[in-house]
């Protein structure tokens, strides 16, 4: 083997070994992700995975995936007929979720609790249009994106 | 400004809107850190919408070293203490999906498949892994990568292995 070749398969190593400690596909959750159509707004933790995915043909609706079992969980009282999801976070637990839903003409923000199979509108203050919403992985903080008289403006909640 | 607003599940105490020194500025795309303890938020910093870092209570901004001149910069998100910052920043003509560690200062590109549009994403906590949403031929669809072996954990203290990063 030439100087030059032994160059060439070092600098290949080099690349590949580089490729290995790149950002690697999670096989097991990205395959039913696939089957979920169209899909947004993810909210991720080691063990949970909230999503937004609208099946062709259907309303969207918001999903939890148990990433233990790579399956989604029901969310019973949360996906309503009447409402679209814009924005959803949940916390480590898997236990609280944020929502941003469009109800009719108007944007709400719901807080749900799973283990309670309820929700509960968190009214804005001063009155304004909620967007996109954050939920810090400890469930405590709530931060949601609201529009008020043309200016985009962050709220933020502490949660008990 | 504490106000509580009463509900029947849960009281919530609401912060000031507008965290001290931000003004009356725009505010877009909050995230918080996996302690709540920092929030990241895009503004408008000489027309270019621009991440900015600050600690949730005080409002004081922290410094981003490596984004500069890479805007428009979008879909924040922090790690647990708040050690690594993902987000979407330009390159070139692509969007391109960036961590930061603020711990030690380096920047991890994240490679994608060509024709793979990053559109938002969302960091673990732990920063082991991380969802992208995808535009790809004009469907978009959510994949999962890890990062385990790429960055070190960032976990609650006493679970944590690495540190927060720099106050």
């Amino acid at each position: 083997m030439t100087r030059g070749t032994w160059i060439g398969a070092g600098v290949l190593g080099l690349l590949l070994a580089g490729c290995q400690a790149g950002p690697q596909p999670i096989q097991g959750l990205n395959q039913p992700l696939s089957g979920l159509g169209d899909s947004q707004s993810p909210s991720l933790n080691s063990d949970w995975l909230a999503l937004i995915s609208t099946r062709a043909g259907s309303r969207a609706q918001v999903q939890l995936i148990d990433r233990r079992r790579n399956a989604p969980v029901p969310l019973p009282g949360l996906n309503r007929p009447d409402s679209l999801p814009i924005s959803v976070a949940v916390d480590q637990r898997g236990e609280r979720l944020a929502l941003v839903r469009q109800r009719g003409d108007r944007s709400e923000l719901v807080l749900h609790r799973r283990s309670l199979q309820a929700s509960q509108t968190v009214p804005i203050e001063p009155a304004g249009v909620p967007q996109r919403v954050s939920l810090s992985a400890d469930g405590r903080v709530l931060a949601v994106e609201v529009s008020r008289a043309g200016l985009w403006q962050v709220d933020l909640l502490e949660l008990p | 400004m504490l106000g509580l607003s009463g509900c029947a599940l849960l009281p919530l105490s609401r912060q000031s809107a507008t965290p001290t020194g931000l003004g009356a500025e725009s505010r877009q795309e909050p995230a918080l850190s996996g302690d709540g303890r920092l929030l990241a938020s895009l503004a408008e910093r000489g027309g270019r919408t621009t991440v900015v870092l600050q600690e949730r209570r005080t409002g004081q901004v922290l410094p981003l070293r490596h984004l500069r001149n890479r805007q428009p910069h979008s879909s924040p998100s922090l790690s647990w203490n708040g050690r690594y910052l993902a987000l979407l920043v330009q390159q070139g003509g692509r969007r391109q999906a960036v961590i930061e560690d603020r711990a030690t200062g380096q920047q991890h590109p994240l490679f994608l498949p060509a024709g793979q549009e990053p559109q938002q994403l969302s960091l673990a906590p732990d920063g082991q892994s991380i969802a992208l949403a995808l535009i790809n031929g004009g469907s978009r669809r959510l994949q999962v990568f890890s990062l385990a072996g790429m960055l070190e954990p960032d976990r609650p203290p006493g679970l944590r292995e690495s540190g927060g990063g720099p106050p």
